[in-house]
């Protein structure tokens, strides 16, 4: 190696300070390791190029020796050489610049990449403005970037530092400020970040000074905000800012605070509001986001989203107004928020209805929203009015009644104690020949066989020889309805009886609702229309219905027709007794109606009203019920026509009452069960339920003639659907057709593929199996990162410990000695010592003087089934309605459209699924298990169809607990169907191939078994849970424990059904899951 | 001997039996609802052992001792007393027929049945265990949650509830055929969700199974007056509730509310406890723990109890 050009160089390095000379010789050494000696050569004359700049750049010389060596450690040549370069340009401006950049340098180069370094120079070079301030900014700038570049993407450090830059320009205090606090904040903020700096951006073109203020609280305040939501929250802010919003450090910290009280899954609804609301009026966004707490507290996020709304109405129409309302600090907002507090949603206490319906009624009764009831479209139109159809009770939504929750509450219970009457108290049972207990005389008979007589009659004189009576007769109370002329009337009239007979019977076996149920009648008594106001016949309904609501003073009476009054307030009396029944009721109808349709439909004058009292109208009496009629009969036909004057109208609904559809029920119930003894009879058609729809008088079908006929067909088709009798388009005349789906066709199904299995499937009607049926894939589930199982763990800290401790205390009987035992292995000296002491003492002494080790060897082979179906997908939040399956459409293309609809629905959002704890849980159950050692296997199912039951291992029984089973639950999603049986039986093979004693499968779904053409003939239900049911008994025959966990709360439905004497649980809180699942599994086991 | 009945008055007063001494002397309140009576009494004189089965306090303990002071009432006499010193005198007519109660539970072992060696001053003396005395006396054993009891004692169940009826001592190297009288009874409460504990078909076959559920609601009103005492609207309302509670049984209750929580109910409420306050803490708190469940019940019951 020449030296010559060393020399050279060093004797030019000899004129600038010695401390130059000293740096290139020290580090000369270590670079001779890393650079050719061509290189070398190069590399110290760039050393020298740098100190010949200007006068101080010497400086800058020093410092580039000195960092050389570490430097050249990261980078290869040509990249160390434009480094260089970039510190020679940058100390030709500034060597106090250069000399900052190549201090930062060692612990940059190596953590970016070579070709941004020169853009990464550019930056620190971009804040010098050839003064002294912006020098100290741009040094400041290369000190801070080894923090930044470290944790930050190049991209986010470009943004800041044009945001320090347009800082600079206003003020370089605040720049170097921000620049400092950057530092700290940018590195520990997420995705969140580039929203940040984007919002910093914007704040920086005009109220500037707020961007050292907003560094200052973002840390705290993101932190309260949900992970997801940040950046949206930002992306609030920097539009507020752009749209000339100040203070946005408060927006900041308000905000923040605001949505901290929100529930996480919620936060992201707030936004949406937030964002709505920037578009109308931005300068309501804060106000709305301070005020939020205060108004969370009050009110529900449901009751918020109408209190919004409303606001959102008063801002459109007058700003200032709008303003104050969002503060709440106008009259409006304090009244619509008192309303709203006080009124009671359905939701929040439906679990409790429903249970208080079951209790009172014995059967599994579902609560419903009316919503849903007018959503079906089988004829009930109302959506304030309560109802039942025999398996549901509806009640409305939301009850703002009263200004107080406990009596809003106390309204929910009358109505839906009303509703449960109905099927209590055998509304719903009317049965024709059942004979009436309270009244003597059965009328009903000889009132039919008179009309029998008319009819045939009229349909000789007609040639029509369609029987309308033998329709109407389908059920039993259409068959008494069809025995008057306006059945409208007649239906009233069994509605007000019937509900009187009610009311009496519930005051009289539930006492403690009495004070309440008094309240209410008395209520509702009070917006009655005025009854002197109505014509004849509706003013004596009315009448009835004030009696029916213990209104028996003052009740205003037509003076010429007192006689007629009293005998209703006769038969009205005949239905308050305990003993009355519907059978009564619908005698009672009949008598009332006799009387009332007699008479004219006019509207008395005024001076004729006489306020009278009716609380002691006497004895029912045949004899003097018949005179009346007689002598009503003899003016009828003196007078002429019967019924003339107005036509008759229905009387206002009692809105507590309900709606009351006998006939509709009554219809329902026959469908369902004619559908379930197949062949029996010829089943309804299509067209004789039109008819019969049409002839109700419990439809409200007062639309246009034209739509009456659509609408009716509509209804018919609907009711069918509800009933479960298939579309009549399957073949009439060959009673219920073939089978409805391609796939139940077919035949037996092969196992082709390695790892695929075939089962059998329980068909409960042709009481057998269908050989060979499913075809079961084992696939091993994919893997994905282990983060998952560890961050659950780390959530449920306190809970793992507490559940450990419990396993703890399971496992530990295998080696624990057990003291003071009558025989054992060894003697227990505390005992012995004792009963010496005993002995000498001539008591007779213990004999329990031994100890042994507890024998009982636990030896436990568990099978863990997780349902991965698609409604796993679901939201977990209170109040969201549940996805029903019902609506599962049979076609397989349209139900897999289905299936991705809803699952999309519901995955793009960020609460939390169930899938999500059936994940934690499972993290939670393996940490357990391993605690203990039991055998364990962990498997989901899914699938699509019979061919394709998707068996997904998570950890194979024989399989050892391992990284990549933490990675597998991390994968766990959820997919398709749920074909339970299959499943079931495939892990019941996975269990019999296991010694252990004891074996138990455990189940954890979030709904009953359905999948496609997992059903027979359109029974959807019953068809997949006696499969599941089969394939558990299956279980049991082979010494397996089945246990079946739900978190579907309508699950006691099927699961009784489904399970059988096998154990089952129903889980009404799901987020007890994670905690509940362990436990089980230890009661089941212990 | 004056000191002694001065200080009667404040004395605890209690009586004192040896096991197979225990007689049910005084008629015990049971209302029949089926034919329960007839079954008892003719498996008693076939010598066929007697499964109950049912829910907790719908009355199972209370009907056997009822049979045990039943049956030691018969019409006429089956055979005279053996001499000797009984510590309760039979009156005329009545035969002995001792009740032997053991509350089974998962440390029961054989040994503490059957009975054991005790080591005491002057060195080691046998002591019969419970079984062993019941089989001797002629007593009626009832083996309470009989599921609950160590495997081991089927061991002693199986000889002693087939035609055999013996039970071998290993211990000393006896055998100790049964009295005429002796008649084993267990209970078995089929509800348990443990996979470990269920009574196995060997031994669950050598019984007879008598089902016991909740009586119907106007005899449970009967009973629950009758016990409780309270009044007799009070004792239908209960009735009532107990009925509709029940309904829940499938609903997220593990159990109904027994008879046994109904007359607990009308104690209360006849000492002047408010009844929707005596139903809460005798019934609602009792039966669970979840708040839901809770709020559903006490609406029942403020439904039902003004």
């Amino acid at each position: 190696m020449s030296n010559a050009p060393f020399d050279e160089l060093e004797t030019e390095l000899g004129k600038f300070p010695p401390a130059v000379l000293d740096a290139y010789r020290e580090s000369l050494e270590a670079m001779e390791s890393s650079f050719s000696s061509e290189e070398l050569l190069l590399w110290a004359k760039e050393g020298s190029a740098i100190a010949g700049q200007t006068v101080r750049s010497w400086e800058s010389a020093v410092e580039y020796y000195r960092v050389c060596p570490k430097v050249a450690r990261s980078l290869a040549f040509p990249s160390f050489m434009q480094w260089a370069r970039c510190g020679t340009y940058l100390s030709q401006d500034s060597p106090a610049l250069a000399v900052s950049f190549f201090k930062a340098s060692p612990s940059i180069v190596s953590n970016l990449r070579p070709q941004y370094i020169p853009r990464w120079a550019g930056l620190g070079r971009s804040l010098y403005k050839g003064t002294w301030k912006s020098s100290t900014l741009s040094s400041r700038f290369f000190e801070v970037s080894p923090d930044l570049i470290r944790s930050l993407p190049f991209w986010d450090v470009e943004v800041f530092a044009s945001l320090v830059e347009a800082l600079s320009y206003k003020s370089y205090d605040i720049a170097v400020e921000c620049l400092t606090l950057g530092k700290d904040v940018l590195p520990a903020m997420g995705r969140e970040r580039e929203a940040f700096l984007a919002m910093c951006r914007a704040l920086s073109d005009g109220n500037w000074r707020e961007v050292k203020s907003c560094f200052e609280v973002a840390p705290k305040a993101l932190q309260q905000v949900d992970e997801g939501q940040t950046s949206r929250f930002l992306k609030l802010g920097e539009r507020l800012t752009k749209v000339g919003i100040r203070d946005t450090s408060r927006f900041l910290t308000d905000g923040s605070n605001a949505l901290s009280q929100i529930p996480t899954g919620s936060q992201a609804h707030i936004l949406d509001l937030c964002e709505g609301l920037l578009a109308v009026t931005p300068e309501a966004v804060p106000c709305f986001l301070k005020s939020l707490d205060s108004v969370t507290h009050r009110v529900t996020l449901n009751q918020l989203d109408t209190w919004f709304h409303h606001g959102v109405q008063l801002l459109k129409d007058n700003p200032e107004s709008g303003i104050a309302f969002f503060k709440v600090e106008s009259n409006t907002s304090e009244s619509l928020l008192e309303t709203l507090s006080s009124s009671l949603e359905l939701d929040r206490v439906k679990g409790v209805v429903r249970l208080y319906c079951r209790a009172l009624s014995g059967s599994p009764i579902e609560v419903m929203n009316t919503q849903e009831l007018v959503r079906r479209n089988i004829g009930w139109v109302d959506e304030d009015t309560a109802s039942t159809d025999g398996t549901k009770v509806f009640l409305p939504p939301v009850v703002d009644h009263y200004q107080d929750k406990s009596q809003n509450f106390s309204w929910f219970k009358v109505v839906a104690t009303h509703q449960v009457g109905h099927l209590e108290f055998g509304s719903f049972f009317y049965d024709f020949s059942k004979p009436a207990l309270q009244f003597e005389e059965e009328r009903r008979y000889a009132l039919e066989r008179e009309r029998g007589a008319q009819q045939i009659s009229d349909d000789v004189l007609l040639g029509d020889m369609e029987p309308d009576g033998q329709m109407r007769a389908y059920t039993d109370i259409g068959r008494f309805l069809s025995l008057f002329d306006n059945r409208r009337l007649a239906f009233d009239i069994f509605t007000v009886l019937e509900d009187c007979r009610l009311d009496y019977r519930i005051k009289a076996e539930y006492p403690g609702i009495r004070r309440t149920a008094i309240d209410v009648q008395s209520d509702t008594l009070s917006r009655r229309p005025e009854v002197e106001d109505l014509p004849l016949q509706e003013a004596l309904v009315e009448l009835l219905i004030r009696m029916s609501l213990d209104q028996f003073n003052n009740l205003p009476i037509p003076v010429d027709f007192r006689e007629e009054a009293t005998m209703l307030a006769q038969i009205l009396y005949v239905l308050r007794s305990v003993s009355a029944n519907v059978e009564d009721t619908a005698e009672a109808t009949l008598r009332a109606y006799e009387i009332i349709s007699r008479l004219e439909n006019e509207t008395q004058p005024e001076d004729q009203w006489e306020p009278e009292d009716m609380e002691e109208p006497g004895e029912f009496s045949e004899e003097e019920f018949q005179s009346l009629l007689d002598k009503l009969q003899a003016s009828q036909d003196s007078s002429g026509d019967a019924g003339e004057g107005d036509p008759y109208d229905s009387p206002e609904p009692v809105d507590y009452r309900g709606d009351f559809k006998p006939e509709m029920v009554q219809l329902l119930t026959k469908l369902q069960m004619d559908q379930n003894q197949q062949g029996e009879g010829e089943p309804l058609s299509q067209e004789m339920l039109e008819q019969l729809l049409q002839d109700s008088a419990e439809l409200e079908l007062d639309a246009e003639q034209g739509d009456i006929n659509n609408s009716t067909s509509t209804f018919a088709q609907n009711i069918m659907k509800e009933a479960g009798v298939p579309p009549p388009n399957s073949q009439p005349g060959q009673g219920y057709g073939p089978l409805l789906h391609d796939d139940d066709q077919g035949g037996e199904l092969e196992a082709r593929e390695p790892k695929t299995y075939v089962y059998d499937e329980w068909d409960f009607r042709a009481n057998d199996y269908k050989p060979r049926w499913c075809v079961v894939k084992e696939k091993s589930l994919d893997e994905g990162d282990s983060n998952f199982y560890n961050d659950s763990l780390k959530n449920y800290s306190t809970l793992l410990s507490h559940i450990k401790r419990q396993f703890e205390l399971i496992m530990p009987e295998t080696f624990r000695k057990i003291y003071r035992m009558v025989d054992g292995e060894d003697i227990d000296l505390n005992a012995a010592l004792e009963a010496a002491a005993d002995i000498r003492m001539k008591v007779p002494p213990d004999e329990k003087i031994y100890w042994r080790r507890n024998k009982i060897e636990r030896d436990v082979s568990v099978v863990f089934l997780l349902d991965m179906s698609a409604s796993t997908a679901e939201a977990i939040d209170e109040g969201r309605h549940t996805v029903d399956d019902r609506d599962a459409p049979d076609d397989p293309v349209e139900y897999m459209v289905w299936l991705r609809r809803r699952r999309e629905g519901l995955v793009r959002r960020h609460y939390k699924r169930i899938i999500d704890l059936e994940k934690e849980s499972t993290a939670l159950l393996i940490h357990a298990l391993e605690s203990i050692g039991d055998n364990y296997g962990i498997y989901g199912f899914s699938g699509y169809g019979r061919e394709n039951v998707e068996f997904y291992v998570i950890k194979d029984i024989e399989e050892n607990f391992s990284e990549r089973i933490k990675r597998r639950i991390d994968k766990i999603t959820p997919l398709h169907a749920t074909r339970m049986g299959s499943a079931i039986r495939h892990a019941i093979t996975k269990l019999e191939n296991q010694d252990s004693p004891t074996k138990i499968m455990f189940l954890i779904s979030d709904g009953r078994p359905q999948d496609r053409g997992y059903s027979r003939e359109g029974v959807e239900k019953e068809y997949a849970v006696h499969d599941t049911h089969m394939a558990l008994l299956e279980a049991k025959r082979k010494d397996i424990t089945p246990f079946c966990l739900t978190v579907d709360k309508a699950g006691h439905d099927y699961l009784q059904e489904m399970c059988g004497d096998m154990g089952y649980e129903v889980l009404g809180d799901i987020w007890a899951l994670p905690e509940r699942l362990p436990m089980l599994y230890r009661q089941l086991t212990a | 001997m004056v000191e002694a009945v001065e200080s009667e008055q404040n004395e605890p007063q209690y009586k004192e039996y040896a096991i197979e001494e225990f007689l049910v002397r005084s008629e015990p309140y049971y209302r029949p609802v089926g034919d329960e009576l007839e079954l008892f009494t003719a498996a008693y004189n076939q010598h066929i052992p007697v499964l109950l089965k049912g829910p907790t306090g719908c009355g199972k303990t209370r009907f056997v001792e009822y049979m045990a002071w039943k049956l030691g009432r018969p019409m006429t006499v089956v055979r005279p007393l053996d001499s000797g010193l009984p510590p309760q005198d039979l009156r005329e007519g009545e035969v002995r027929v001792p009740l032997v109660t053991i509350a089974c539970h998962e440390d029961l072992t054989a040994s503490d049945l059957v009975g054991r060696y005790l080591l005491d001053s002057e060195g080691t003396r046998w002591i019969d265990g419970p079984m062993t005395r019941a089989v001797k006396a002629g007593a009626i054993l009832y083996l309470d949650e009989v599921v609950e009891a160590r495997k081991d004692t089927t061991v002693l169940i199986h000889p002693l509830t087939d035609h055999r009826r013996i039970l071998p001592v290993e211990k000393t190297g006896q055998i100790i055929e049964a009295d005429d009288r002796f008649l084993l009874c267990i209970s078995y409460n089929p509800h348990y969700q443990s996979a470990l504990k269920d009574l196995k078909h060997s031994t669950r076959q050598r019984f007879i199974s008598v089902e016991f559920d909740y009586p119907p609601a106007d005899i449970e009103a009967e009973i629950v007056q009758k016990e409780s005492g309270c009044s007799e609207e009070q004792a239908s309302a209960l009735a009532k509730l107990g009925e509709k509670v029940r309904n829940l049984r499938d609903h997220g209750l593990a159990e109904g509310a027994s008879t046994r929580l109904l007359i607990y109910a009308g104690r209360l409420m006849r000492e002047g406890i408010p009844p929707r306050r005596a139903c809460q803490v005798a019934i609602v708190w009792t039966l669970t723990d979840e708040a839901e469940l809770q709020r559903s019940v006490e609406e029942v019951v403020s439904s039902i109890f003004e």
